[in-house]
C-alpha cells in the first residue's frame, strides 16, 4: 500500500477514481499491453519451452500467493503450504476419477477442502506464535503429505502409488486441457483471477483486518477486529488459493504422487516471497519469476558451456553439473536467499519501488 | 453494589487487579454520566492505566464488575465491547506505522462495515459502495474534525509526534462510539498541540453529531481543571478522592499524594 503519486495536471473528482487501481491512461494503456502479451505474445510464439516455463511461473504464483498472504498480510508464519497445494490436487483427482466430476465443479471442491484442511491446521494460531507456529504448520505438512495422503488416500481405488491422469482426462466443457497451451490459457485464467481476488480483499474490511493483526494484534482487537476470526479466515483463503493452485497443477501432470508436494515446495514458496518482497502482491510475482527463471537461466548456460569441447576438458566437471542440475538448483537457491536477506531484505517488489520513483522524479531523483 | 442512579453509562464496580503480588488496583469504583468528561488522575504507578486497560478489556480483574449502558461487560473480549460502543487511545502510540493515515482511520470504521469474503474478493457493488459511502464519512466528519486533510495520504510511520497523537485520535473517533477511552492523549505534546488536542475532545463531547462521553486519563493539571466536569484521584491502586475539578484542587488528600507530607518536601528541595 505505498503511497500514489499522481502526475501533475491530473485529478480526481470522485472517490471512485480515487479508489481505482488504475488511475491513469498511461497505467491502462500498460496493462492492456502487458494482457495482450500474456494472451497473444507469448503464445503467438509458437515455442512451446517458454509456455511451459510460463507455466511453471504460474503454479508458483498461485501457490506462492497463499503463503504471502499468511506470512506478508497476515502475519502467521507457515511452512507447511505444500499440504494444502496436496490436498487441492487430490481432491480435484479423485473427484473426476472416482466419481466423474467434471474439472470445474472439482476444482471448487479441491478449493473449499483444502481451505477447510488449512483451517484445521490453523486452530493453533489461537493459541501460539511465531516459532512455535512454524513447527505446528510443519506438521500439517507431514501428516497430510506423508501420512494421510501417502499411506491412505494414494490407495483409494487400488491404483497403487499413483493417480494416472492420460490425457483427454481433464477438460473444461467440450475445452480439453492436453496441452501445454491450454494449460497455459487456463493457468492465466486462474493466476489473474486469484492476484484480482486477492486484491481487491486487501483493500476491503477483511484485507484491512488481516494487515491490522500482522502490524499490532493488541489496537487491532481494541478496534473491534475479532482476532482469531480473523486468522483462521487468513488459513482458509490462504488454503483455498492452494487448493486451485493443486488443482491446476494436475492438468499439467500424468499422474499425482506423494513426491509432487514435498516439504521442499513449502519452502521453495517462502523463499519465492522472501526474494520477492514480503507484503506485496508484486513481489509474489518478480519471486516466482525470477525463482523459476534464474535456475533455467543457469541450465541453458551450462548446457552452452558443455557444447564447447575445450571448455569441457579444462572443467570436466561440467557436464556432470547439467546431469544433476537438481543440486545445483538448490545451491542457488541457497545462495539467493543468503544474498537477499543480506543486500536486499524488502526483495525485488520494493527495488522495482525504488526504481519507479528514480524515474517519476528525474533529473531531479537522489 | 450502589444504585444506579439516571445517566451512568458507564459503571466500574469494586474492581481488584493484581500482578502476581503487586495489587495494581485494590477495589475502584467509579460511575460515569452520560455526555461527560470524567478523569482520572493521580502519581505514576497509582492504577490509572490499568483501570482504563481492565475498561476496554486488555486485562482481565480478579474481582469487581464493569457494566456499561446496564450490561455487565466485565467478561466480554476486546473486540465485543468496541462493538459496544468503547473506543480508546494508547499511552504509547499504537497505530498502524507502515499504513497511511486513511487506512489507520478505515480500521476503526471496521464494525461499521459488512462486506465479506466473496463481496470483497469480487469488489463490485456492495464492497466498493461501502468503501466510499465510509470514505465519504471519514473526510466529512473525522479528518475535517481534527484538521489532518493535509496528511491523510501520508505513511503514519514518517508523521511527528504531535499528528500522530492526531491520527490515533481520529482512529478512535471513527468507531463512532459511545465512550471514548483517552490515556494521556496530551503527553509529549506542546503547548499549541495540547489546545488543539483539548479543543478536538471538546468537540466531540459537545458537537451534537458526536456527544462522546470522555474518559480521560491524564497528567496535564491545567487541561483536567478545565475540561472535566468529575476527576477521580487514583493513588496506590485505591481511590482516594472523587468530585468536581475544584473540590479536588482544595482536597487535602490530594495535595499528599501528588506532593508528599510537608517535611519530606523541604528535604527534597534542599
Amino acid at each position: 500500500m505505498s503511497v500514489m503519486r499522481l502526475p501533475s495536471g491530473v485529478y480526481h473528482e470522485t472517490y471512485v477514481q480515487d479508489h481505482a487501481w488504475w488511475q491513469t491512461r498511461f497505467v491502462w494503456v500498460r496493462m492492456l499491453i502487458l494482457f495482450l502479451l500474456l494472451f497473444v505474445g507469448i503464445p503467438g510464439l509458437g515455442n512451446l519451452y517458454i509456455v511451459s516455463v510460463a507455466n511453471i511461473v504460474g503454479y508458483t504464483i498461485l501457490s506462492a500467493l497463499g503463503v504471502q498472504l499468511l506470512i506478508g498480510f497476515a502475519g502467521q508464519v507457515t511452512l507447511g503450504h505444500a499440504a494444502f497445494i496436496a490436498v487441492g490436487a487430490y481432491t480435484s483427482a479423485i473427484a473426476m476419477l472416482q466419481f466423474n466430476i467434471p474439472y470445474p465443479v472439482s476444482l471448487i471442491l479441491a478449493a473449499l477442502f483444502a481451505g477447510v484442511w488449512s483451517v484445521l491446521f490453523g486452530l493453533p494460531s489461537a493459541r501460539v506464535k511465531g516459532f512455535y507456529l512454524i513447527m505446528t504448520t510443519m506438521a500439517a505438512q507431514f501428516i497430510t503429505v506423508d501420512f494421510v495422503i501417502a499411506q491412505y488416500v494414494s490407495r483409494i481405488g487400488g491404483r497403487g502409488h499413483y493417480f494416472s491422469l492420460p490425457p483427454g482426462t481433464i477438460s473444461v466443457g467440450p475445452w480439453v486441457i492436453d496441452s501445454e497451451l491450454s494449460t497455459y490459457y487456463l493457468m492465466l485464467i486462474l493466476v489473474i483471477g486469484s492476484i484480482l481476488f486477492m486484491g481487491n480483499l486487501l483493500r476491503t474490511r477483511i484485507g484491512r483486518a488481516w494487515i491490522a493483526i500482522r502490524d499490532n494484534d493488541i489496537a487491532a482487537e481494541v478496534l473491534g477486529v475479532n482476532i482469531v476470526r480473523y486468522k483462521l479466515l487468513a488459513y482458509f483463503v490462504a488454503g483455498v488459493l492452494a487448493g486451485l493452485a493443486g488443482a491446476f497443477w494436475i492438468t499439467s501432470l500424468y499422474f499425482v504422487s506423494p513426491e509432487h508436494f514435498q516439504w521442499s515446495w513449502s519452502l521453495w514458496l517462502v523463499g519465492v516471497i522472501l526474494i520477492g518482497g514480503v507484503g506485496s502482491i508484486y513481489g509474489v510475482i518478480y519471486g516466482a519469476m525470477f525463482m523459476t527463471l534464474v535456475p533455467e537461466a543457469l541450465k541453458a548456460l551450462l548446457f552452452l558451456l558443455t557444447q564447447s569441447p575445450e571448455l569441457v576438458a579444462l572443467f570436466p566437471f561440467i557436464p556432470q553439473l547439467l546431469d544433476k542440475f537438481l543440486f545445483v538448483k538448490e545451491a542457488t537457491f541457497g545462495l539467493a536467499i543468503v544474498l537477499f536477506l543480506l543486500y536486499e531484505p524488502k526483495g525485488l517488489a520494493y527495488r522495482w519501488w525504488q526504481i519507479k520513483n528514480y524515474i517519476h522524479l528525474w533529473p531531479f531523483s537522489y | 453494589m450502589p444504585e444506579l442512579d439516571d445517566g451512568v453509562q458507564l459503571s466500574v464496580d469494586n474492581l481488584h487487579m493484581s500482578f502476581g503480588g503487586v495489587a495494581a488496583l485494590r477495589g475502584v469504583s467509579i460511575q460515569v454520566r452520560q455526555g461527560e468528561i470524567f478523569s482520572i488522575i493521580g502519581p505514576n504507578g497509582a492504577g490509572k492505566t490499568v483501570l482504563l486497560n481492565c475498561i476496554s478489556g486488555l486485562y482481565r480483574p480478579q474481582r469487581g464488575k464493569i457494566l456499561f449502558e446496564g450490561k455487565d461487560i466485565t467478561h466480554l473480549r476486546p473486540y465485543q465491547r468496541a462493538r459496544l460502543g468503547l473506543s480508546r487511545s494508547f499511552q504509547k502510540i499504537e497505530l498502524f506505522r507502515g499504513m497511511t493515515v486513511l487506512d489507520n482511520i478505515r480500521l476503526g470504521r471496521h464494525i461499521h462495515m459488512r462486506a465479506g469474503l466473496l463481496d470483497g474478493g469480487i469488489y463490485l457493488g456492495g464492497a466498493a459502495r461501502e468503501e466510499i459511502q465510509n470514505r465519504d464519512f471519514i473526510e466529512r466528519e473525522i479528518v475535517d474534525l481534527l484538521e489532518i486533510a493535509h496528511i491523510r495520504n501520508k505513511v503514519v510511520g514518517m508523521l511527528p509526534y504531535g499528528l500522530q497523537k492526531r491520527v490515533e485520535l481520529a482512529r478512535a473517533l471513527a468507531l463512532q462510539p459511545k465512550i471514548l477511552l483517552l490515556d494521556e492523549p496530551m503527553a509529549g505534546l506542546n503547548l499549541e498541540e495540547v489546545e488543539d488536542m483539548a479543543r478536538f475532545i471538546l468537540d466531540a463531547n459537545e458537537d451534537k453529531k458526536w456527544l462522546v462521553t470522555g474518559v480521560l486519563v491524564e497528567h496535564d493539571m491545567g487541561v483536567v481543571m478545565d475540561i472535566s466536569h468529575h476527576v477521580a484521584v487514583l493513588n496506590f491502586g485505591e481511590k482516594i478522592a472523587e468530585g468536581a475539578p475544584e473540590e479536588i484542587q482544595r482536597d487535602e488528600r490530594v495535595h499528599e499524594a501528588y506532593l508528599g507530607e510537608k517535611e519530606e518536601l523541604y528535604v527534597t528541595r534542599r
